[in-house]
C-alpha cells in the first residue's frame, strides 16, 4: 500500500497526479504516511530541530535538545511551548474597516465589519501568514489544537516518542 | 459449417477485437485478437482469420460471402475520453458562453461509485470539449414557447465566426437555448457559417444542435453535438478505412454500427455520435434476441469482463431507454440502453486494508494484464484472476487458448504474501475469500437491481456471458431463486453477437409541449393530435432520408411512432410505443393516454396514477427498421445425457467451500446437445470457463445454451 516518496513529495507541493490522488483518496491508507511525510519535511526545513507534528504548512511542533516542545515556524522562529497557544505570540493584524477590507474582495462582496472581522496572524520574524480567523468583533483568539502526541505515536503508530537528542 | 457464412458481428474492445461469425444454418465461431488501436481493421483482420481458421476457412474465401457486418468498438468513446478530438469552436448565446464549462455542476461526479459520490474530495472536472476561447456568444433570444424575445444579431454572428474561423478550428458547433422550439436563429447562424466558409475557400462542418438533437437541456443538447463534430467526425474516417478494408478482401456489403438506442445505424448516418457506447449493449441486445427466440421475456442479462460487472434487465421483452443519460462524464441528449455496473471484474486488484484487515476489491483493474500469474505483465499487486488460477478455476495453459501463459507458482506467491500471511489465513483460504466477497458483491448488485426495480429475481431468467461471466455464474446466481441460469456456448463473443442480431434501426427524437386537461374538449384533443401527427410526419422524413442515403426506398422501412408522456406539473417522463400508427382523430388521444395510464401503473403502482391532473407529451419519437438477416440460433437434435468420452480433457483439482475437489474437465465445443454435465466440473473453451461445483449441473440444450442447475439437497 506504500506510495513512492516521490508521489508524498508531490502530494506537499500540489503537483501530484490525478490518478494517484484518487487511489489515495479511495483506498485504504498507507500507514507509513505519517513517518514519510514528516521525513520529507523535516528534510526541508532549516532547523535541526526534531519534527514531532505539523500544525500548518510552515507551522510546527517540534522536540528541543532539551526535551521541551514549542511550536516553531519554517524561518526558525519560535513562538511557545508547545501546550500554549502560539496565536497570542504572533503579530496580529484584524480587517475591521470596510476599506483594509476592500482590499481584499470588491465591495458588496467583503463582510460587514460590525458583524465579521478577519484576523491574520503573522510570524514576527518572516511576516508569513500562518492563520486567518473569521470571527465577530470581541470573539476570543481561538486554540485551534491540543494534539495528545504520546497516544498518537505510541497507541496509534506504534512507536516510540522521539526521545530528548543528547 | 455447413452452409454459406453470412453475418459477421465486430466488438473492438479496449483490450480484445472479438468476431463473430454465422452461416445460414446458424453455425457461428468467435475470433479473439489484441485490439489494434492504430488502425481497428487490423485487429479485425485478425481476430477473423482466428474465427474462421476453426472451420478451416480464410478471410479471402469468406468475406465476399457476407451478407452483412455490425461494429462496435470503443474508439469513439476512448477519443472523447482522452480528449483527442477535433478542434471545435462553439456558437452559444451571448452571456451564456460559460455554461459548457461548467458543467452543470453535475460533471464532477458523473460515473462515481456510491463512495466516491459522498466523497467530496474526489469529484472533479474534466476539461470541457471546448475551451472557453473557442466559445463565442451571439446575442438573441427565444423563449420557452418559441417566441422571438429578441432577434438575432446578424452582425454579431458574422463576427463570431469570423473569430473562429481565424482559429483555425476544424468545426463549429451553435446551440442556442430552445432552438428544439425555434431553429430558426441558430439555423440563420448556420447558413451565415457555411456561407463564410465557402467564400474563404474552406473545408469545415457546421453543426446546428436544431438539425441533430432537437430536444429540451442545453447542456445535454450541446454536449451531443459538440461530440459530432468533436469525436464522431473522426470515427467516420476510422470507419471509411474499415470499410474499405472490408471492400479490399472482397465484401460487398456496407458496415453497419452499433448505436446506444440499441439499434444499428450505417456509418453513413449523419448523427454518428449514436454510436459512441456500442460494446456492451450489443450483448444487452443479445441477450433480448434470444429471449425472444427462445420465449423468454423477462431476462437478466449478466456480463463480467476484466473490468466491471454489467447489468441490464429486460422486461416483458424490452429493455430500458434512458433519455438524458451520461457518459464518460459527460451529459448527452442520446436514447441509450440503460445498464448497470459495477467496477470488479476478472482483473481487478485485490488488496487488504491495514486497519480494518478487510479485502478489497478493485475499483481499478489489472486490465489485459490479468495478473502477478502472467509474467510479463508487469503486474504486482493480486488480482482476481490470480485467485481464481490458485483456486483451479480456469486452466493457467488454456487461458485466451493458450495465446497467454499463466504462472500458478507466482500467483500463489503473490497471494501468499499480500493476503494470506497479513490475514494469517492459508493461500487457498484467502484465495477463496476473495472470489466469496466477489459472488456476494455481484449477488447483491444483481438483486438489488431486480427489487429497485419491483420485481424478484423467480420471476427473471439470468443470462450469464462475457469472458468471466460463466466462472462466476454459479456464484451469483445462487440462492437468488432466477427461474432459468442460461450460459450460452458463445459467452465469449456475446457482445460481437448481439451486434450481428441488432435491427437496422434509425431513431429521431423532437421535443413537444402539448397539454391537456383530464376532461379535454374534442378540438383540443384534436389539435393536440395533429401537432403529435405533424412531429411524427417531420422524424417519419428524417429517418426515411436515413433510409435512403443507405439505398433503403421508403416503402420497405417500418416505421413505429413513440411519444413521451407525464402527468401535467411531473418533471420526469416514460417512453411509450405508441398503439395506433397514426393520430387523426380525437379518439386517438384517448387510445394514448390510455396506453400511458398503463405503462404507469406497470411502472409505478396503480394507485400513483393521477388522470386528474391532466396530461403533458413531452416528445415524440420515431423508429424506422428495416429487415436485415440475423445469425440463426443453432437448432440441433438432442442426443443422450452422458456427454462423450471423447470431450474429457482429464481432471483438475478445483477448491470450494474449504475443501479440495477433483473437477473432470470438459472441451466445451466437444459437448452435444443433450449432454448434462454433473459439477465438481469445468467446462473449457478457448475463451471462457464453466465452473460447475459440486452441487452443480448443467444441461446443454439444443441451442448450444448450457442451463445451470444447483441441487441443494446434494450439500
Amino acid at each position: 500500500m506504500a506510495y513512492d516518496r516521490k508521489k508524498i513529495e508531490e502530494l506537499i507541493d500540489g503537483t501530484i497526479d490525478w490518478e494517484t490522488l484518487h487511489r489515495m483518496l479511495s483506498q485504504p491508507k498507507d500507514p507509513e504516511r505519517f513517518q514519510l511525510y514528516v521525513d520529507i519535511l523535516q528534510e526541508r526545513v532549516h532547523f535541526p530541530e526534531t519534527i514531532l507534528l505539523p500544525m500548518g504548512l510552515h507551522l510546527y511542533i517540534v522536540q528541543k535538545k532539551d526535551g521541551s516542545r514549542v511550536v516553531k515556524c519554517d524561518c526558525g522562529h519560535e513562538f511557545c511551548s508547545a501546550d500554549d497557544n502560539w496565536k497570542m505570540y504572533a503579530l496580529i493584524y484584524v480587517r475591521e474597516d470596510e476599506e483594509s477590507l476592500n482590499e481584499l474582495y470588491p465591495k458588496l462582496m467583503a463582510p460587514d465589519p460590525s458583524w465579521q472581522v478577519l484576523r491574520e496572524y503573522y510570524c514576527p520574524n518572516c511576516g508569513t501568514q500562518l492563520e486567518v480567523e473569521n470571527v465577530t468583533p470581541w470573539y476570543p483568539i481561538l486554540k485551534d489544537f491540543e494534539p495528545d502526541i504520546e497516544a498518537f505515536y505510541q497507541e496509534w503508530l506504534g512507536i516510540p516518542v522521539p526521545e530528548p537528542k543528547k | 459449417m455447413t452452409g454459406k457464412i453470412q453475418v459477421l458481428g465486430i466488438d473492438a474492445g479496449g483490450t480484445m477485437t472479438d468476431t463473430f461469425f454465422v452461416d445460414t444454418e446458424g453455425n457461428f465461431v468467435v475470433g479473439k485478437a489484441q485490439s489494434t488501436p492504430q488502425d481497428e481493421s487490423e485487429g479485425l483482420i485478425q481476430s477473423s482469420a482466428d474465427a474462421l481458421m476453426q472451420w478451416g476457412l480464410t478471410v479471402e474465401e469468406v468475406f465476399p460471402q457476407l451478407i452483412t457486418g455490425v461494429y462496435s468498438g470503443t474508439s469513439m468513446l476512448n477519443r472523447v475520453v482522452q480528449r483527442k478530438g477535433l478542434e471545435v469552436g462553439l456558437i452559444v448565446n451571448r452571456g451564456m458562453e460559460d455554461f459548457h464549462r461548467m458543467g452543470r455542476a453535475i460533471q464532477s461526479y458523473l460515473g462515481y461509485s456510491y463512495e466516491d459520490r459522498i466523497h467530496l474530495n474526489t469529484h472533479r472536472y474534466d476539461p470541457p470539449l471546448v475551451p472557453r476561447e473557442r466559445t463565442v456568444g451571439v446575442t438573441e433570444r427565444i423563449d420557452m414557447f418559441g417566441n422571438i424575445v429578441i432577434p438575432l444579431r446578424e452582425e454579431e454572428a458574422y463576427a463570431a465566426i469570423e473569430r473562429l474561423l481565424a482559429m483555425h478550428v476544424e468545426g463549429i458547433v451553435i446551440s442556442f437555448l430552445h432552438a428544439y422550439k425555434n431553429p430558426q436563429h441558430e439555423r440563420r447562424v448556420r447558413d451565415l457559417a457555411q456561407e463564410l466558409i465557402t467564400k474563404k475557400g474552406l473545408n469545415i462542418p457546421v453543426f446546428a444542435s436544431s438539425d441533430y438533437y432537437p430536444v429540451r437541456k442545453e447542456s445535454h443538447r450541446t454536449n451531443t453535438t459538440i461530440l459530432e463534430a468533436y469525436a464522431a467526425e473522426p470515427s467516420r474516417k476510422t470507419l471509411v478505412r474499415m470499410n474499405d478494408r472490408l471492400k479490399a478482401l472482397g465484401a460487398r456489403f456496407d458496415l453497419r454500427v452499433m448505436a446506444s438506442h440499441g439499434g444499428t445505424i450505417s456509418w453513413k448516418a449523419k448523427e454518428l455520435a449514436r454510436t459512441i457506447v456500442s460494446g456492451p449493449i450489443g450483448g444487452v441486445i443479445g441477450t433480448k434476441n434470444l429471449g425472444e427466440e427462445l420465449g423468454y421475456k423477462n431476462i437478466a442479462a449478466t456480463d463480467i469482463g476484466g473490468t466491471s460487472f454489467d447489468m441490464a434487465l429486460i422486461v416483458q421483452g424490452q429493455f430500458t431507454i434512458q433519455h438524458d443519460p451520461d457518459m464518460a462524464r459527460l451529459v448527452l441528449s442520446l436514447p441509450l440502453v440503460q445498464m448497470d455496473s459495477v467496477g470488479s471484474g476478472a482483473g481487478s486488484y485485490v488488496r487488504i486494508d491495514p486497519y480494518t484487515r478487510s479485502i478489497k476489491i478493485g475499483p481499478d483493474s489489472a486490465g489485459y494484464r490479468v495478473g502477478v500469474c502472467w509474467e510479463e505483465s508487469g503486474v504486482d499487486t493480486v488480482t482476481v484472476s490470480d485467485c481464481h488460477v490458485v483456486l483451479g478455476y480456469i486452466n493457467p495453459d488454456n487461458f485466451l487458448g493458450g495465446q497467454v501463459k499463466l504462472n500458478k507458482e507466482r500467483a500463489r506467491q503473490a497471494i501468499k504474501e499480500q493476503l494470506a500471511d497479513p490475514l494469517g489465513l492459508t493461500v487457498e483460504e484467502a484465495a477463496a475469500g476473495v472470489i466469496e466477497l466477489l459472488d456476494t458483491r455481484l449477488r447483491d448488485h444483481l438483486r438489488s437491481m431486480i427489487s429497485g426495480k419491483g420485481y424478484h429475481p423467480s420471476e427473471f431468467v439470468c443470462f450469464s456471458y462475457g469472458g468471466a461471466g460463466p466462472v462466476h455464474t454459479y456464484g451469483y446466481t445462487e440462492g437468488l431463486d432466477f427461474e432459468d441460469v442460461v450460459v450460452p456456448a458463445w459467452a465469449a463473443g456475446f457482445s460481437a453477437y448481439g451486434c450481428a442480431a441488432a435491427e437496422f434501426e434509425y431513431r429521431y427524437d423532437k421535443s413537444l409541449d402539448i397539454n391537456l386537461d383530464f376532461a379535454a374538449t374534442t378540438e383540443a384533443k384534436m389539435a393536440a393530435v395533429s401537432t403529435l401527427q405533424e412531429a411524427w410526419n417531420e422524424l417519419a422524413e428524417k429517418v426515411i432520408a436515413e433510409f435512403e442515403l443507405n439505398g433503403y426506398k421508403a416503402q420497405d422501412v417500418v416505421l413505429v411512432p413513440g411519444y413521451r408522456m407525464m402527468y401535467r406539473g411531473q418533471l420526469n417522463d416514460i417512453e411509450i410505443d405508441s398503439p395506433i400508427a397514426r393520430a387523426t382523430q380525437s379518439e386517438d388521444w384517448d387510445r394514448l393516454t390510455e396506453a400511458f395510464e398503463n405503462t404507469y401503473e406497470r411502472v409505478y403502482a396503480r394507485s400513483a396514477r393521477s388522470p386528474e391532473l391532466g396530461y403533458t407529451v413531452t416528445g415524440v419519437i420515431m423508429r424506422g427498421f428495416v429487415t436485415t438477416v440475423k445469425p440463426k440460433i443453432p437448432n440441433e437434435p438432442l442426443q443422450q445425457e452422458n456427454p462423450p468420452e471423447s470431450a474429457k480433457r482429464g481432471q483438475r483439482a478445483l477448491y470450494y467451500r474449504a475443501k479440495w475437489v477433483d473437477a473432470t474437465i470438459w472441451d466445451m465445443d466437444s459437448l452435444y446437445p443433450g449432454n448434462v454435465i454433473i459439477g465438481p466440473s469445468i467446462v473449457e473453451a478457448p475463451a471462457t470457463t464453466l465452473v460447475l461445483p459440486p452441487g452443480w449441473s448443467a444441461f446443454l440444450d439444443k441451442h448450444r445454451l448450457f442451463h445451470l442447475r444447483h441441487e441443494k439437497d446434494l450439500i
